[in-house]
């Protein structure tokens, strides 16, 4: 009866900033959450809030069933990494792992034991004996991590566990973290600012601006279906393109659901098939669509239902290359096989693949 | 370093601590109290016993301060304490501002150009403020005799320096070394000249230090007694050897009178706690110490 | 007739190409990069030289003769005298006892009281501010001063320190009259001057632990004890060490206090080095005996400040 849930949870600080605002959310056992969204977005007091660490304005946490609201971390039985390791400086690697159990009145014999298996798993057997201000930051991450890991707790907690580390040791530890989560069966919440941390490790995503939470989906389902400009805009990299345009006409709705829709923008008209809500919608009505960069596809010059632009910078990236078109002052970001060469000053024309436009209402919405 | 202007304080207690905190403010405030009560006591008040707590207060005790002459052992001069408050602030003043201006050459030199030596220059500039003043009060007495210098001005002021110095510098240093060094790297690369950097960039920055470093050294060498003890004679008197003179051979000392004398001698330093209190750290430990 | 141009200037104006450019080459060679650090330390190590350093070379050298102050005979030869006769004067030994016994009960008092001291005043509570500057108020008084008042505070008729304590007792408490309460009565005044600066130093350290090592502690559900020892002491522990070898230091120079409330007495049991020492050089006039004591003091200076450098550079690497 693991799990954790939040209901219509509010912080709000002695000057006014509401931090967090109303939020829903609920994690199964055994799921990882992770709490996406930029800086100052309320996500880390959310975990916080969770672990105790500031109380909720008003609304519920519940962990296991049971009202936490009013309880002190030490009686939640939480296990929080924190971002900065709050690794204890006097005590060793071996001892700091250690900390937590005290607590549980275990013997010595099965705290030297559970040490040795959790040092083990995350490779830490050889410097058992070192202390935080001896360790890079790879070790230190990993006895936080660690330290977590060897209780028993009601769920994890962990604060932006790899901003530190570098891309390498990124890559690494996710796998590894994700790995041991998974033995784990416990609910875990995740926060971080990275979408790529996000998207590979969590089960589902609550993206999260400004102390709400905008949606929260699988990384799949954020991907395809994005329900704001928001999200549609902040997850993928590289950055979808957000392009206004009107509504011109709007055709017969077909059996799967679709319709063909005419949009006017860039001073071209382009004809797709999108959602069938769009045709709620009057001719004349303001848009916004959304094209991610490795939606478009190329056509010839002079085709109909295609946009045209110049080509202004081009950015390989390896296998692929970013191009960046103009047109009318618009940027649009491309991506292409670096197998296509394109050159500054190029002028072509491109067309989203079926099915792959979003529409935006003229509040941001998903029109769907 | 921080811009609060208090010292800083973690979590919250209620007024119980207060009432906890206040018995033992006051004990160790009580001594104090009574000086600067006593100051405005009458003769007779000063010494009762009980002490009065009520009383009437008067002013009588700081007029004599200006103007009673005969207070010192061997009265043969028209000085008041006018003349030891001005010696006070003259040989504090001066010496403090020479230190200053020494020591923070030499404290950027050791902050900005480390040498080979850098570390023994220190500790031993360090050890000559931690010696036993008795140790260097010997050879200087002599030294002082010899070169006829007791009793004047500029040996005292000389002696006042070199007493400063370590002070001055090692407090100096430590502002210098807290300073971002990349400004001063971009300045270097845009063509400024050394003295350009030391004197646009750095400086400006350690001014408030530095002013308080002054104002520490200006208490210190304010309260110092052995040096001027042996060193003033009696038109450079300073203030807490005066103090001191009143002890021996005047029958009944005049408690309402020292206590005033106390009281305007402890003003400054009241303001400058008060004004200083982020720096107070720093400058109780010598610059030694830093949060 | 003036001619217009100074034949002062001619001259110079003819010899100054060699001149300035030996003089422009003596400044660059001073101002170049290399001289900058040694240019910027002379003036200060010059100034200590003279003052401080000069003299006590010239006391050391002293210190192997036999001279004394007040009479006119030159200094005689005697080598190492001074000092065997210092180390087995038995009157030194007792100094150097009374000043063990002084500096070690008033630097433990101070230590224990300043660390209370700052439990107390480590959270916000109201008039925090003004009760602090109270508990600051007794390092602010000049060392005259406080010698002199607490002379008074002490004296059996009038002093209310004394008359306090009468009260307890059946006839009048003379705090000065055995060695072991006027050594009491220095040591609490020593302690009553400088606990407040060890509070400074420990309330600094308790301020400056991250607060979330805290939080990570009580994630951990660890008690207050164990809080108290695996995070709060080893942060406060190295700037305690710092208070006790600085306060050290400070009170082996303990001379005001005593010459001013005991004279060292009753008799000479209260005498601290500095002030024998004081008193061999300017009562007895055996200078180079007490050059000699001065420099014993001095070798114990420089252990002690050699300990606190390396306290001090200890803390910040682990910082």
């Amino acid at each position: 009866m693991h799990e954790i849930r939040l209901e219509k949870v509010t912080k709000r600080f002695g000057n006014g900033l509401v931090a967090v605002d109303k939020a829903d959310l609920d994690v199964g056992r055994g799921e990882v959450m992770c709490l996406l969204g930029p800086s100052g977005c309320g996500k880390t007091t959310m975990l916080r809030m969770i672990a105790g660490l500031e109380w909720a304005t008003s609304g519920d946490i519940m962990i296991g069933n049971r009202r936490v609201n009013d309880l002190p971390p030490r009686e939640r039985n939480v296990a929080m990494a924190f971002q900065f390791y709050a690794l204890y400086p006097s005590l060793s690697v071996g001892e700091n792992l250690a900390y937590p159990l005290h607590a549980e009145k275990l013997s010595k014999a099965e705290i030297t034991q559970r040490v040795a298996r959790v040092s083990q798993a995350l490779d830490l057997t050889s410097i058992l004996e070192r202390r935080p201000h001896q360790l890079g930051e790879g070790e230190k991450q990993r006895v936080a991590v660690g330290r977590s890991i060897i209780r028993d707790p009601t769920c994890f907690l962990f604060d932006e566990p790899l901003s530190r580390l570098d891309i390498q040791l990124r890559q690494t530890m996710r796998t590894q973290i994700k790995e041991i989560l998974s033995t784990l069966d416990k609910p875990t919440v995740i926060v971080t600012h990275d979408q790529i941390e996000a998207l590979t490790m969590a089960d589902r995503i609550a993206v999260m601006q400004a102390g709400r939470i905008e949606q929260i989906a699988s990384p799949d389902e954020l991907f395809s279906m994005p329900t704001n400009l928001f999200v549609g805009g902040f997850i993928g990299t590289p950055q979808m393109n957000l392009l206004e345009a009107t509504l011109t006409e709007v055709g017969q709705r077909d059996s799967a659901g679709s319709v063909t829709a005419r949009f006017a923008l860039l001073g071209e008209i382009i004809s797709a098939s999108v959602n069938s809500r769009v045709g709620d919608f009057e001719p004349g009505s303001k848009v916004t669509l959304g094209i991610r960069p490795r939606s478009f596809e190329f056509v010839d010059i002079g085709t109909t239902d295609a946009l045209h632009a110049d080509v202004d910078i081009t950015e390989p990236m390896g296998a692929e290359t970013l191009a960046h078109l103009i047109e009318k002052g618009s940027d649009l970001r491309c991506v292409v096989q670096s197998s296509i060469r394109l050159a500054p000053g190029n002028r072509v024309a491109i067309r989203c693949k079926p099915g792959q436009l979003h529409v935006f209402d003229s509040s941001g919405i998903l029109v769907r | 370093m921080e811009k609060a202007r208090e010292i800083r304080a973690i979590g919250q207690a209620g007024w119980g601590r207060t009432l906890g905190a206040g018995i033992i403010s006051a004990v160790y405030f009580f001594p104090v109290f009574f000086i600067i009560t006593t100051a405005f006591k009458t003769r007779p008040d000063a010494l009762a016993m009980p002490i009065k707590f009520f009383f009437t207060p008067t002013f009588e005790n700081f007029y004599s301060v200006f103007q009673r002459a005969d207070i010192q052992g061997g009265g043969t001069t028209n000085s008041g304490f006018g003349l030891y408050f001005f010696n006070s602030l003259f040989i504090g003043g001066t010496s403090v501002f020479l230190a200053l201006i020494i020591g923070t050459a030499a404290a950027y030199g050791f902050s900005r150009f480390p040498l080979r030596g850098n570390d023994t220059y220190l500790f031993i500039i360090l050890t000559t403020r931690m010696l036993p003043p008795i140790i260097a009060i010997i050879p200087i007495f002599v030294l002082f005799r010899v070169f006829g210098l007791s009793g004047s001005y500029t040996g005292v002021i000389a002696l006042y320096t070199a007493f400063n110095l370590p002070f001055s510098i090692w407090m100096a240093k430590s502002f210098f070394d807290d300073l971002d060094r990349d400004i001063e790297d971009a300045a270097r690369m845009d063509g400024s000249s050394e003295w350009s950097v030391f004197r646009k960039i750095c400086l400006p920055q350690v001014y408030g230090g530095l002013a308080a470093t002054f104002v520490f050294a200006v208490i210190l060498t304010w309260n110092e007694f052995l040096f001027a003890l042996m060193l003033t004679g009696t038109e450079t008197r300073t203030v807490p050897v005066a103090i001191a003179r009143t002890i021996g051979g005047q029958v009944g000392v005049d408690w309402g009178l020292m206590s005033a004398i106390e009281t305007l001698f402890i003003i400054p330093v009241v303001i400058v706690t008060f004004v200083l209190q982020n720096q107070l750290l720093r400058g109780v430990t010598f610059g030694t110490i830093r949060k | 007739m003036t001619s217009v141009a100074n034949p002062d200037t001619a001259t110079s104006r003819a010899a100054s190409p060699s001149a300035s450019r030996s003089a422009a080459g003596f400044l660059g060679w001073l101002m170049s990069p290399e001289r900058r650090g040694p240019l910027l330390i002379a003036p200060a190590l010059i100034t200590l030289f003279v003052v401080n350093i000069f003299p006590l070379m010239w006391s050391f050298g002293l210190s192997f003769f036999a001279y004394k102050a007040n009479r006119l005979a030159p200094p005689v030869f005697i080598g190492l005298r001074n000092y065997s006769d210092v180390l087995t004067d038995s009157d030194i030994w007792e100094r150097f006892q009374h000043t063990a016994t002084i500096v070690v009960g008033s630097v433990a008092l101070q230590l224990v009281v300043g660390f209370l001291l700052a439990l107390l005043f480590a959270q916000e509570f109201p008039l925090r501010r003004y009760l602090l500057m109270l508990v600051l108020s007794p390092m602010m008084l000049s060392l005259s001063a406080v010698g002199v008042f607490f002379r008074l505070f002490y004296d059996p008729t009038l002093g209310f320190i004394s008359r306090f304590i009468s009260l307890f007792t059946p006839d009048t408490f003379v705090i000065l009259s055995t060695p072991a309460r006027a050594t009491i009565a220095i040591v609490v005044v020593d302690a009553w001057m400088w606990s407040p600066f060890v509070m400074l130093l420990v309330l600094a350290g308790l301020v400056s632990v991250p607060k979330y090592l805290y939080e990570a502690a009580e994630i951990d559900r660890a008690g207050w004890w164990r809080r108290f020892r695996t995070i709060t002491f080893p942060y406060i522990r190295s700037l305690l060490l710092l208070a006790l070898l600085f306060r050290t230091i400070e009170a082996f120079k303990i001379f005001d206090i005593v010459y001013l409330v005991t004279e060292g007495g009753p008799g000479s049991s209260t005498e601290t080095v500095s002030v024998y020492v004081f008193r061999l050089a300017f009562q007895f006039f055996r200078t180079s005996q007490a050059s000699a004591l001065g420099y014993i003091m001095l070798f114990a200076v420089i252990v002690l400040t050699s300990l606190y450098l390396y306290a001090i550079q200890t803390r910040e690497v682990e910082a």
